[in-house]
């Protein structure tokens, strides 16, 4: 069967969560595409606000207010950058139950350029407070942190990227995204090195790698935002003594800088999408290629960190 | 029809009545330590007070002060309705107490924080947009000023209400002619308002925001389109030394100044 990327996961998945629940609506900044299935069957609770993403996300709160768990979906440069100030009142002083669901994290766009890439996105969220940042990885976390979304009444920020496909790590039938996967690493004993993925291409990579060197586990986290993370520590610390967390996103206000704040007897390093702002086309690997992240200078960032020297 | 228009004289009288405690509460917050924004507070509660007396029963009917610098006078709207049971003036600005510069969500009757110019109108429309999904006749009523109608949200925001025809929508336009450092018409004039509304779909209705009778009628809905209308109010209204000024969109007065002001109110 074929696999369907996180945001096609996320169409479908709504689109099935809303037949039985009537007050779930969709919403869409004019970049869902034609013929989004929540639109064919949902139509009444289906709709294109056009490109206004502010009014949008405020009109979503409204909605919230008056008891529906509105999804708004549109670019993440859109969403958490332009309408950053309506995320912040709504959904993080507020509290309101909105649900963002944000395609194009990082660079997956590729080739579109400098406007549609968002390396900041986390950064900016985690700074709101009280909202759920969640980075699925695959069709089925893609899914199920929609499921989690929709059955909670906390605002929600979901990170997509475009359009790759991938499987999923395997959780139990019945566990949380919130829970940790680990993978790989010699389990008798501590890690030298513990790698920590948020997102897809991290995820990716970190499989790789483990699946390489058996020395090395790999943690994968699906949620980001500072109260989620706050639980991982125990079971990270148990892992191993250094962390390298792989992310696509700038270091500021990254995943790996709170996890250092919240392991200080620990080293974290962090594997990043660097300084540089990707001004050159090409596919989101090309465009991660020349940020400096990838396969090879991530093996390249472990290899340094094990010698004692993290040249990043 | 004699008897219609006694009880009608006697609802307006009441709404007369209102309006001045509710004035003399926003003085009493002007002359708190904090001070507070009392032009616009003072040109826009008979506009609040108009509006909780037609709908402040109707759980499917939300008002949203969207020029939320003038939380003053929601607060003093709500407490003379008995929303807010608290006296806003005893705490307004202090230390621990909920009645902040700008409105409280914390609040009983203010459901969103607004102040940051341009939210309440969207937060509205997705209500009047939920009221329009259940089929419950309830509506948006927004209060906004004509300063916010510079921020581009507004504009995004009667946008979709025109093209998504959420006729249960009522914003209110507190036209004062001020905003925080002069007169509109010198900063970023306003022109052909009317038609600009139009031009979105808009019914407008011009009224004077002072005149209790204008005002009830004009926020009733419109069938077939959302409503807008435009208040003409004065800044300051009520307050003979600082009408029209706009230097008197934020003041801090001294105890004295606040009773003479109480004692005179026009």
């Amino acid at each position: 069967m074929t696999k369907k990327s996180g945001r096609d996961a996320y169409k479908d998945e709504l689109t099935t969560l809303a037949s039985s629940n009537d007050q779930i609506v969709c919403i869409e900044a004019d970049l869902g595409g034609k013929n989004h299935p929540f639109g064919q069957q949902h139509p009444q609770r289906f709709f294109n606000l056009g490109i206004a993403e502010l009014a949008g996300i405020d009109m979503a709160a409204g909605l919230a207010e008056a008891g529906y768990v509105p999804f708004f979906s549109t670019f993440a440069s859109f969403a958490a950058l332009r309408a950053a100030e309506s995320i912040k009142l709504t959904m993080g002083y507020m509290g309101k139950n909105v649900k963002v669901v944000a395609a194009y994290g990082g660079v997956s766009g590729g080739w579109f350029g400098t406007t549609h890439h968002a390396l900041e996105d986390i950064a900016v969220l985690q700074s709101f407070q009280n909202i759920r940042i969640a980075c699925p990885h695959g069709e089925q976390e893609t899914r199920r942190v929609i499921r989690e979304a929709a059955a909670s009444e906390e605002p929600y920020y979901i990170r997509l990227s475009r359009n790759d496909a991938f499987d999923s790590l395997d959780r139990a039938e019945d566990e949380s995204c919130r829970n940790l996967i680990v993978e790989g690493g010699a389990r008798t004993a501590r890690s030298k090195l513990c790698l920590i993925s948020v997102g897809e291409q991290a995820t990716e990579l970190c499989k790789r790698i483990v699946q390489e060197d058996d020395d090395i586990v790999h943690a994968h986290l699906c949620y980001v935002d500072i109260q989620s993370l706050k639980p991982y520590i125990q079971p990270l610390s148990g892992l191993a003594d250094q962390f390298l967390v792989v992310e696509e996103h700038r270091a500021t206000g990254s995943t790996a800088s709170y996890l250092a704040l919240l392991l200080p007897k620990h080293q974290v390093h962090s594997h990043h999408c660097g300084e540089k702002w990707p001004i050159y086309g090409g596919t989101h690997a090309e465009v991660l290629d020349y940020l400096g992240f990838g396969f090879e200078p991530l093996q390249q960032q472990i290899h340094n960190i094990l010698g004692g020297k993290d040249g990043f | 029809m004699e008897l219609a228009i006694d009880i009608q004289r006697e609802e307006i009288s009441l709404l007369v009545d209102k309006a001045k405690e509710a004035r003399k509460l926003i003085i009493d917050m002007a002359a708190s330590p904090t001070g507070c924004h009392i032009g616009g507070s003072l040109s826009a509660i008979d506009l609040l007070i108009g509006a909780y007396s037609k709908y402040v029963e109707d759980p499917n009917t939300l008002i949203i002060l969207s020029k939320g610098h003038a939380a003053a006078a929601l607060y003093a709207a709500l407490h003379v309705y008995g929303i807010i049971k608290d006296n806003p003036a005893d705490s307004y600005g202090k230390a621990g107490s909920l009645f902040t510069g700008h409105p409280n969500h914390k609040l009983s009757g203010i459901p969103f924080a607004t102040g940051s110019l341009g939210h309440g109108i969207p937060y509205a429309a997705g209500w009047a947009l939920a009221q329009k999904m259940k089929q419950t006749n309830g509506l948006g009523i927004v209060i906004g000023g004509d300063g916010e109608l510079q921020e581009g949200l507004c504009w995004e925001t009667a946008q979709i209400v025109q093209a998504q025809s959420i006729t249960n929508f009522v914003y209110i336009v507190d036209c004062n002619g001020g905003q925080n450092d002069g007169y509109v018409h010198d900063i970023s004039p306003l022109r052909n308002l009317r038609q600009r509304f139009e031009a979105f779909g808009f019914a407008v209705k011009e009224i004077n925001g002072h005149h209790f009778e204008e005002i009830l009628a004009a926020i009733e809905p419109d069938p077939d389109r959302p409503v807008a209308v435009l208040a003409n109010t004065i800044k300051g209204k009520g307050v003979a030394a600082i009408e029209g000024n706009p230097e008197a969109h934020y003041v801090k007065i001294p105890e004295k100044l606040a009773h003479k002001w109480k004692v005179n109110l026009s």
